[in-house]
């Protein structure tokens, strides 16, 4: 047998085996990339230090509690503004797509503040709030809220009507037909809007960090630069790409697996 | 007593494509006795889906009345129950959870809707599946699910809107047979909405041809019970009463 199809046929059987090892190994020839071309001296190691530096950079920044600590801070702040704007997000959404009068009221409004992107914001905020928590605060919430609402509007609309007929001749009340008929109805999409949210707000956060910074990741990368250290600059985007990972992995794919796909709304 | 009385029933409606009124009924009667069971049939397009949705109270007439008893229908309620083509079982309840939807919405104790599920799952030979979710059966499963969940529900008028057209053939004349049985058993009051001359003649007692909108024919089917298509498929009268139906419903 071709030993490329050979080697292939062994991925398959050991991530199929080991599902850990399918979340790792697709990184291995990126890292081997980023050593040998950070080895090769290609760019002057100040200017893109190798996985190892990074790896150690890791090591001190936590050993001095740097790292926690500032990790600590953008993951409250996230899961702060991300639980305000589920929470106003799914309510309003809910509203929206199954009033039709709110729907003509708010719809345009809706779109209109969308394109208003979160950095956009800042500059008024800044007057506004001042250098601070409220400020990265209305940040995240505003960002989460966008991807939340409009979800949640197409998942409402996208129950099935004769879904709707089914529970009012089973003489399910409105009230009953909103908790058991569209909101799980609309989960689907709920949760497609919470992995938006929930990455866009992250986004905004770091931005946010940069430019309001007092403490959190994206002050650290920001500080960083100012004192020249591209080791924790990379170390920071590295920290970013795994939460994400985690949080993806952790949280969102398990309520799907649990939900979703279970009831066969999506293909598995 | 229970019947159900549609008397005069018209639906003028504006279509947006042809830019005109279409009227899909016109001035149709029709009396149910509690009991009973009644097919309407007729060729697509004849009016038969806009009737039952009438009926079930998902869209209102424009002239005429329905009557349950002598109480006016006015929107869907539980004292119509309805079985979907499509099934429309909840995915994200169990089937359990389906079932005992409707006396759980009636206000029952828990304890006593999950009892009167299971009862209903076993008349169609579905309790061991009762902890899983519709996507995880057969269509024809999904349709049982379908028709004891309304059943479950005591419904005054049970109403069929071409419950069987999406399951393979094989399974449709065992659908139709189980539920023969179980109007034997139960006698509930049916109203059966198909384009299948056959399947009409093979359930009810009485047989309504619906044509472009109107009551073309009623026949009563005084075939014996119970009804088995092993016997029926080369009965005389059978195929007497399909024909005369076949030849009404392909006049229309």
């Amino acid at each position: 047998m071709n030993p490329l199809l050979k080697a292939l046929s062994l991925y398959v059987r050991w991530t199929r085996r080991w599902p850990v090892l399918a979340s790792v190994l697709p990184f291995v020839p990126v890292l081997l990339l980023w050593a040998i071309v950070a080895e090769a001296r290609i760019f002057p190691r100040a200017f893109l230090p190798g996985p190892i530096d990074v790896v150690m950079s890791f090591g001190s920044l936590v050993y001095k509690g740097i790292l926690p600590e500032y990790l600590e801070d953008s993951v409250v702040r996230l899961a702060l503004g991300a639980a305000a704007g589920v929470a106003l997000g799914i309510p309003l959404g809910v509203l929206v797509g199954m009033s039709a009068r709110a729907h003509r009221a708010l719809w345009p409004i809706l779109l209109f503040f969308q394109a208003i992107g979160d950095i956009a914001w800042l500059p008024i905020l800044l007057i506004w709030f001042g250098f601070g928590l409220t400020t990265m605060t209305f940040v995240i919430v505003y960002t989460v809220l966008f991807p939340v609402v409009l979800n949640t509007v197409l998942g409402v609309r996208s129950v099935p009507i004769v879904l709707h007929r089914a529970a009012q001749s089973l003489g399910a009340s409105r009230p009953r037909i909103l908790l058991e008929v569209v909101l799980p109805g609309a989960l689907p999409n709920i949760v497609t809007g919470l992995r938006n949210g929930l990455g866009y707000g992250w986004r905004a956060l770091i931005a946010a960090e940069m430019i309001v910074g007092t403490s959190g990741v994206g002050f650290l990368m920001f500080d960083a630069r100012r004192a020249g250290s591209v080791v924790e600059i990379l170390l920071g985007m590295v920290v970013l790409g795994l939460l994400w990972y985690v949080v993806d992995g952790w949280m969102l794919v398990p309520l799907e697996k649990k939900t979703v796909e279970r009831w066969g709304l999506v293909a598995r | 007593m229970k019947s159900l009385t549609v008397r005069g029933v018209s639906k003028t409606y504006f279509d947006p494509y042809a830019g005109a009124h279409v009227t899909a009924l016109h001035d149709v009667s029709l009396e149910v006795k509690q009991g009973e069971f009644v097919s309407v049939v007729g060729p697509s397009g004849c009016g038969k889906t806009t009737l039952l949705n009438m009926i079930a109270g998902f869209i209102p007439a424009t002239s005429g009345e329905i009557l349950l008893d002598d109480r006016a229908v006015a929107g869907p309620g539980p004292d119509r129950g309805v079985v979907f083509q499509s099934f429309a079982l909840f995915p994200w309840k169990t089937v359990l959870e389906n079932v005992a939807f409707g006396p759980r919405m009636r206000g029952l104790p828990l304890p006593e809707c999950e009892r009167l599920a299971r009862e209903y799952l076993e008349t169609v030979g579905l309790a061991h599946v009762a902890a899983r979710y519709p996507a995880e059966l057969s269509g024809g499963m999904q349709q049982r699910v379908g028709v004891v969940r309304a059943l479950a529900n005591h419904p005054d008028v049970l109403l069929m809107d071409e419950p069987f057209a999406s399951v393979d053939a094989q399974t449709r004349m065992t659908l139709q047979e189980e539920l023969t049985r179980i109007w034997l058993e139960r006698r509930p009051t049916i109203v059966f909405i198909t384009h299948d001359v056959e399947e009409a003649v093979f359930l009810a007692n009485r047989v309504v041809v619906l044509s472009k909108g109107r009551v073309s024919r009623e026949l009563d089917i005084p075939l014996a019970r119970p009804r088995a298509w092993e016997r029926l498929i080369e009965d005389p009268q059978f195929k007497a009463l399909s024909k005369q139906v076949f030849d009404l419903v392909r006049a229309a």
